[in-house]
Parts: C-alpha cells; sequence; structure tokens
C-alpha cells in the first residue's frame, strides 16, 4: 500500500508533507511506528472496544484468543532521545461506540474482530494483533467484547503491530482488563507512545456492563 | 487609633509574605495534582488555599495597624445585622456559589444554558458564574440566579442524540432513501454504532413522506457530528435523485356548470 508521506529537506530544514498537513521540520531523526487507535479524527476518548463473535469459557479456565485491532500511524520527530509528535494518520475508517448506557457508559474507539486460535494474517497498515488472555475464575461465562483503556496500551512492531491484554472475569457481566507490556513475538520492537506522560501504565479497566 | 509607619510596613510586609506563600503552595499543589484530578477541581481547590492562607495572614497582620480580630468578631453581632440587611443578595449569592460548588451541577469547561444564555462555563466564583457565549460574549451570572434556575447541562453525559426530519417526495422511494441515509450515518465515526441509530417512516405529511433520523453522538462533538451528517445526508439524497421537496398543494381546476346551470372555470 502505499504511504502518502512526502519527506523534502530544503534549506537545511525537513519539510513534511501529507494530504493537508505541512511541517517544517529541523535536521532529526523520523521515527514512524503504530500507535494508540484513539486520536482520529479527533481524540474524544481514551478507550478501545473491540467485538467479536460471543466464545464461552468454561469455569475456571485460561483462553487465549487473538483479536485483530485497528491501527494509527504516528509519525514523530526526534533528537536526543527527547520525541515529538508530528503526525497521526490512519488507513482505516474509525468508528465510535457506547459502552454502558448514556448516563454513566464511557465512549470507546469500535472494532469488529473475528476470533482466532493463532496469530492471524493482517493488513499492517490498517490492523494489529492482539493476543488476549481470558482468565475465568468462575462459572461458565460468555465473552463478546473488550473493552481496554488506550493510555496504557503497550504497542510492540516488527512485520505487523501487536499488543498483550488479559481480561480477568469478575462475574458474568463484568470483567478486569489490562495491558501487558510484553511482545507477543519475540524481537518486536516497542513503539514510541502519545500517551506515556499520563503514568497511568498497567492501569486496568473494569467492564462493569457486560461483556458481549 | 494610631498606626506607626512600622505597623504598616509589618502589615504590608505579612500580606506579601502571604501572597507568596499562597503562591508557592499554589504551584506545589498545581504540580502535585495536576494529573491526578480534573482542571476544574484543581482550579477550584487552588482558589480556596489561596484564599484561606492570605486571609489568616491579614489576620494575624491586623493587630500591627491597630485592628483587633477578637474586637472584630465582638462587634462582628452590630455590624453584621447592619452589613447583613445592607448585602442580603450578596450573602445569597455567597450561599448559592458554596451550594453550586458542592453539588456541582456544573463544572468549568461545560456547555450549559441557563435561562436565555447558552455557552461555556469559564469561570465558578463565589458570587457569580461567568458563561462565555457561543457567539462569545461573556455573561456574568449571579450564582443566586444560577441556583434558583433551570440548567441544562449539555456534556453532563458522555452520549447526546440528536434528530432530524427528512422529507422526501412521494413520487421517490422512501425504502431506498432510509439505505442512504443509514449509509451515511455508518460511515460517519461520531455516529455511534451502540446505542443504535434510528432510520424509519414517522409521518406521510401533507407535501412529502417523513423520515425520521435519530443519532447518537460523543457529547464533546456533537455539534459538528449534527451538521456534517445532515449535510452529507442532503448531499447523497441529491446524488439518488431524492427530491426534499417544497411544501405543496395541489389545487384541482374545475369547469363546467353549476347546479343553476351557469358556466362555471375556477
Amino acid at each position: 500500500m502505499f504511504v502518502p508521506i512526502k519527506l523534502e529537506r530544503k534549506n537545511g530544514r525537513l519539510i513534511y508533507v501529507r494530504d493537508d498537513v505541512r511541517k517544517i521540520l529541523p535536521e532529526c531523526e523520523i521515527v514512524v511506528n503504530p500507535v494508540e487507535p484513539i486520536n482520529l479524527p479527533k481524540n474524544v476518548t481514551k478507550y478501545l472496544e473491540i467485538d467479536f463473535p460471543s466464545i464461552l469459557i468454561k469455569p475456571n479456565a485460561v483462553e487465549t484468543i487473538y483479536l485483530k485491532f485497528p491501527v494509527e500511524i504516528g509519525v514523530f520527530a526526534k533528537h536526543d532521545d527527547k520525541i515529538a509528535i508530528v503526525d497521526v494518520f490512519t488507513f482505516d475508517k474509525p468508528k465510535y461506540t457506547l459502552y454502558g448506557n448514556p448516563k454513566n457508559g464511557v465512549v470507546c474507539r469500535w472494532f469488529w474482530s473475528e476470533v482466532y486460535y493463532e496469530i492471524p494474517e493482517v493488513d499492517p497498515l490498517r490492523e494489529g494483533v492482539l493476543k488476549l488472555v481470558i482468565r475465568n475464575g468462575g462459572d461458565w461465562v460468555e465473552v463478546g467484547k473488550v473493552v481496554l483503556d488506550c493510555h496504557a496500551m503497550k504497542i510492540y512492531y516488527g512485520e505487523f503491530a501487536s499488543c498483550w491484554a488479559e481480561m480477568k472475569i469478575l462475574s458474568k457481566i463484568s470483567a478486569e482488563t489490562a495491558f501487558i507490556d510484553k511482545p507477543i513475538i519475540k524481537g518486536m520492537k516497542k513503539a514510541i507512545e502519545l500517551y506515556t506522560t499520563r503514568r497511568l501504565i498497567g492501569r486496568a479497566f473494569t467492564m462493569e456492563w457486560g461483556l458481549k | 487609633m494610631s498606626v506607626s509607619v512600622e505597623g504598616l510596613l509589618i502589615f504590608a510586609f505579612a500580606v506579601a509574605l502571604g501572597v507568596i506563600v499562597a503562591k508557592i503552595v499554589g504551584i506545589y499543589i498545581r504540580r502535585t495534582l495536576a494529573e491526578k484530578i480534573p482542571k476544574n477541581e484543581l482550579n477550584l481547590i487552588l482558589k480556596i488555599v489561596n484564599v484561606t492562607i492570605i486571609t489568616v495572614f491579614v489576620l494575624f497582620a491586623l493587630p500591627f495597624v491597630g485592628v483587633n480580630p477578637s474586637g472584630l468578631i465582638a462587634a462582628g453581632g452590630f455590624a453584621g445585622l447592619v452589613v447583613g440587611f445592607a448585602s442580603r443578595s450578596v450573602v445569597a449569592n455567597l450561599v448559592s456559589g458554596i451550594f453550586l460548588m458542592a453539588e456541582r451541577p456544573v463544572r468549568i469547561g461545560d456547555q450549559i444554558m441557563v435561562g436565555d444564555v447558552a455557552g461555556f462555563v469559564e469561570d465558578i466564583q463565589i458570587l457569580s458564574t461567568i458563561i462565555r457565549t457561543y457567539d462569545g460574549l461573556f455573561v456574568r451570572i449571579p450564582n443566586e440566579k444560577m441556583f434558583t434556575s433551570n440548567i441544562v447541562n449539555l456534556v453532563a453525559n458522555p452520549v447526546r442524540r440528536f434528530e432530524y426530519v427528512i422529507g422526501i417526495s412521494y413520487k421517490d422511494d422512501a425504502k431506498r432513501a432510509i439505505e442512504i441515509i443509514k449509509r451515511v450515518i455508518d460511515d460517519h465515526p461520531f455516529a455511534l454504532k451502540n446505542p443504535e441509530p434510528q432510520i424509519f417512516v414517522n409521518e406521510l405529511g401533507e407535501s412529502s413522506v417523513n423520515i425520521v433520523v435519530r443519532v447518537w453522538s460523543p457529547s464533546s462533538v456533537w455539534y459538528d457530528a449534527k451538521t456534517e451528517i445532515l449535510w452529507k445526508i442532503k448531499v447523497e439524497l441529491d446524488k439518488a435523485g431524492i427530491e426534499i421537496p417544497f411544501p405543496q398543494r395541489v389545487v384541482w381546476l374545475r369547469r363546467g356548470k353549476d347546479e343553476l346551470g351557469k358556466d362555471v372555470s375556477a
């Protein structure tokens, strides 16, 4: 796929051009990597909801599944280990939803994925792979969605973007979700994040308005 | 009552010290809590801390200019009565302000409607609330009025619904129009997937088949979504040749003879 970025060197400066975006940068390193998919077309939430065909989980079982998640691409300027965001774009068509009710719920970036039991093939500019470990310590439970706090998202990338999350079932209608700061395949590179300054790493989100 | 220059200097120094201490404490609080609590709550805490520290310093410094704070309290009985009558509305606004801060029906940055004023809450002060209207006007509403008025907070909930009534002509295919509208809504990122949008024929009007469209959107982008979707619906219906008709009336012209046998042409 054609990535519509143009970088020109002019008068000792770099000119970054993508569609209507045009920025003048000093001589620096340019880093392009997948970022948290909650920025486009405008940042209105920090949550990502992925819906998938419902799966039944046995009592006291651990189920590992793979889902696809939407990818946004961040362009960063880097100098002396200091990083500035230049641009974020996506090839995906973003869609948002509400998890919960209109009074207490949370707005989420929405995405639909099939369920996979091994790492699926993805279009790397549009989708990444989420490894989701579901831990059920109780009775039979049906799960058809996962909601994650993307301010704590840890993306690793190689040929495609990936992240790893855990879902701890609390009851038939509630669960706790959190990202794990590990690559799903050894050797993947950690992506520069947009939301590292918020110091919310490892924070869990409680899904209390249903699991399907 | 005589006030020495030395006493005045000490008073001024104490007040200045109070302002500096309040500022330092404010900076510390801002640094510590900036990422932990919402900005509007942080501003409120900063204001309370600021006023408290300066008041304490002023009370300590008052004896140096010959004013005894305990005397102020003793004199407060009668003076309070006089001042109370004179400043009834001020006290009402103050008390209302405290209740508003406790009840918190609005926060700084919220979009609200109070009476005929609509806009962004810029500040919630102890006596009044400041609104910046959508056309950029500064409006000060006394807190007593805020407290006793119906306040509509447009962004208190995470999502809001908007509605259009779209009339299409009788000769056009309503089912196709609904499909086109549904596609436009599905394509818009901020037309929420859940709660699901509703699109249905609501009325067979005088001049048009009226289709009701209800869409939920995040409160923060509600207005943009509403205007963008309506425009896209119009463009797509136009492209598909579906007419949004003007109000019209069909008039039948009759020719012939009336009951008395006279010629009629109307």
